[in-house]
């Protein structure tokens, strides 16, 4: 499902030149639940990051479903993020001006549904992660948790096969983050395939595999 | 998307309130000036009706002296008539054209009212203004000793007062002593100008021993130049003693008349310019501060799906939601002036004015987002979502 082959990542500034991945070879199949661990800057976002099409490697092949999309532009990379990935970041990066069911709208909004659809697919994504009744409520007032299970609604609104989840617990107390990676258990069971980052030993225990980092460099 | 938009704008509608204000001024301000430039232009484009090149105005003024006025105003035009540069001369009240005279009068036909332009003046005024008689005649001898005083109008008056009937014939009633006949319709003429409106009006003949209308309107051959003036001026001082002697080209006062309208034009122009420019920079900063604030959201929208274009059309979009309520509040307001009938101005005036200002504020709009929302679609996704 998603294939990396010699992926290296360099940031360059004037001055400075800083190796952020370094021959990274990642092979995850379709319906695996993968965590990456690692130290702090170690480059597991920006893993997360090539992986999820937000970000170019500066070498190296990305395979996605099967197709080669290191060298795709803005017009071919943004309908695969719409439609293949879904994204759930630590943060919740929920718009506040927006209602709960109008944020889980948010990708919907880039493919030809119309408005109807849209609410029924994004009601269906919030009762998946048991947020119905909290459709209408703003992201001002919900909790970490209520927010993060709302950043997955939106997540899996599109019916995306891969979902990355950068740190999806971290901002959240141990409760919330089990009923986080619990969602997620139940949506890997029901065929999607998961990368997730964390810091979190428990929780990458909860996953089939476990990817380490340690300086830019898969530890084998 | 549109709805995505509006929900959008509307949940943050305090945050634009000022905004919207901005827009909603600079809509009213251009509402404003347009509606006088179109009002001014539309007037422009109608023709005035008259010839006035190689036309003065002598005008004269008999102060002090009140014995046998009418008669040397007969003798000073006919010494007028006289000089071989002269093509034709007539006598006119002081509401000559381009002058800032004016008389007007109330004009009751079949229970309808008219206000109307009142000119006096002779015979020989067709000639020396070159006026179109539509149909009917313009006065003759036989004017001065019929029973009712005739009067020549315009096809304003005549669309005003008669309403589709002709009005050749008809005799108007103003009192017991005084009745008008109508005996001749000119197209136009617009005394004030170019840029003035076509007002109803109407001719009356100056009477036998008339001694109030003194202005002379004087058609000199071509190639008449300042000596004639002088000598004219010379001749007048010399018949009519302790007279006012004054001449002036028709062609210097319709100058003076564009001006009296053009300047406050400009100055309008002027003024609306800068604040526009005010609320385009200012417009323009707060996008760019706005986009600022967002680029958590839109390293989302990125990662969501969204292309280059769609960043840029979805903070084009958000400005012209914001255009589109200010505008519908602004139209709340201009709608007033014809509804109201504020000016007297025709509603078509107002109606290309409206649409000339949702033009340019849309313009001024969207050149003052385009670049904010070229810069947003530009910022990398990954950093965006970083840094939030």
């Amino acid at each position: 499902m998603i294939k990396l082959q010699n992926v290296e990542k360099v940031y360059r500034t004037s001055s400075i030149e800083t190796l952020a991945l370094n021959n990274i070879n990642l092979d995850v199949k379709k319906g695996e639940f993968v965590s990456i661990m690692g130290p702090s800057g170690c480059g597991k976002s920006t893993l997360l990051n090539i992986i999820g099409l937000l970000d170019a490697p500066s070498k190296g092949i990305i395979e996605i479903d099967g197709r080669k999309v290191e060298r795709f532009n803005d017009k071919e990379i943004a309908p695969l993020r719409n439609k293949m990935l879904g994204f759930i970041f630590q943060s919740f990066h929920l718009i506040n001006d927006l209602s709960v069911i109008d944020n889980v709208e948010i990708p919907l909004l880039y493919r030809s549904n119309n408005a109807k659809q849209r609410r029924e697919l994004a009601e269906e994504a919030l009762e998946k992660v048991g947020l119905a009744n909290r459709m209408k409520h703003f992201p001002k007032q919900l909790s970490g948790g209520q927010k993060q299970r709302v950043a997955i609604a939106r997540a899996i609104v599109g019916k995306p096969e891969i979902i990355l989840a950068d740190e999806p617990t971290g901002n959240l107390d141990s409760a919330m983050g089990n009923e986080i990676i619990n969602i997620l258990q139940s949506l890997n069971e029901n065929g999607a395939t998961i990368v997730m980052v964390t810091h979190d030993d428990a929780m990458a225990k909860r996953t089939h595999r476990l990817i380490r980092l340690f300086d830019g460099t898969q530890v084998l | 998307m549109i709805r995505h938009l509006i929900k959008l704008i509307w949940n943050k509608r305090g945050t634009h309130a000022l905004l919207i204000i901005e827009i909603w001024a600079s809509f009213m301000v251009l509402f404003g000036v347009l509606s006088m430039i179109v009002y001014n232009f539309t007037n422009y484009l109608e023709p005035i009706g008259f010839q006035y090149e190689q036309v003065w105005n002598l005008d004269l003024k008999n102060n002090q002296d009140t014995i046998d006025v009418g008669d040397k105003l007969k003798r000073a035009l006919q010494r007028v008539r006289s000089y071989s540069e002269v093509a034709s001369a007539s006598r006119m009240s002081s509401n000559a054209p381009f002058s800032a005279s004016q008389m007007n009068n109330s004009v009751d036909y079949n229970k309808i009212n008219v206000l109307a332009d009142q000119y006096y003046t002779d015979e020989a005024m067709r000639a020396t203004l070159d006026l179109s008689v539509e149909s009917g005649r313009w006065f003759d001898e036989s004017d001065k000793v019929s029973k009712y005083v005739s009067i020549i109008i315009n096809k304003k008056m005549k669309e005003g007062l008669f309403t589709g009937d002709n009005p050749l014939g008809k005799v108007i009633k103003v009192d017991d002593k005084l009745s008008y006949k109508v005996v001749g319709i000119i197209d136009k003429f617009k005394s004030h100008g170019e840029f003035s409106a076509d007002e109803p009006g109407m001719f009356r003949m100056i009477g036998k021993d008339d001694n109030w209308n003194s202005n002379m309107m004087i058609k000199t051959k071509p190639g008449t130049d300042a000596n004639f003036e002088a000598r004219l001026v010379k001749d007048m001082a010399t018949m009519l003693p302790g007279w006012g002697i004054e001449v002036s080209y028709l062609k210097d006062s319709r100058n003076n008349r564009h001006k009296i309208t053009l300047v406050p034009v400009m100055i309008f122009l002027i003024v609306s310019g800068f604040l526009l420019t005010n609320v385009a920079l200012g417009l323009f900063g707060i996008l760019n501060l706005n986009i600022a604030k967002r680029r958590g959201e839109i390293g989302l929208r990125r990662a969501m799906g969204a292309t280059e274009a769609d960043v840029t059309t979805q903070f084009l979009g958000e400005v012209w939601v914001l255009a589109i309520f200010s505008i519908v509040l602004g139209l709340l307001f201009a709608m007033q002036f014809p509804l109201l009938g504020v000016f007297d101005v025709p509603v078509n005036t107002y109606a290309i004015a409206v649409l000339a200002a949702i033009l340019i504020i849309f313009l001024i709009v969207t050149l003052c987002a385009w670049y904010p929302s070229r810069q947003a679609s530009r910022i990398h996704p990954a950093v965006a979502l970083h840094e939030e």
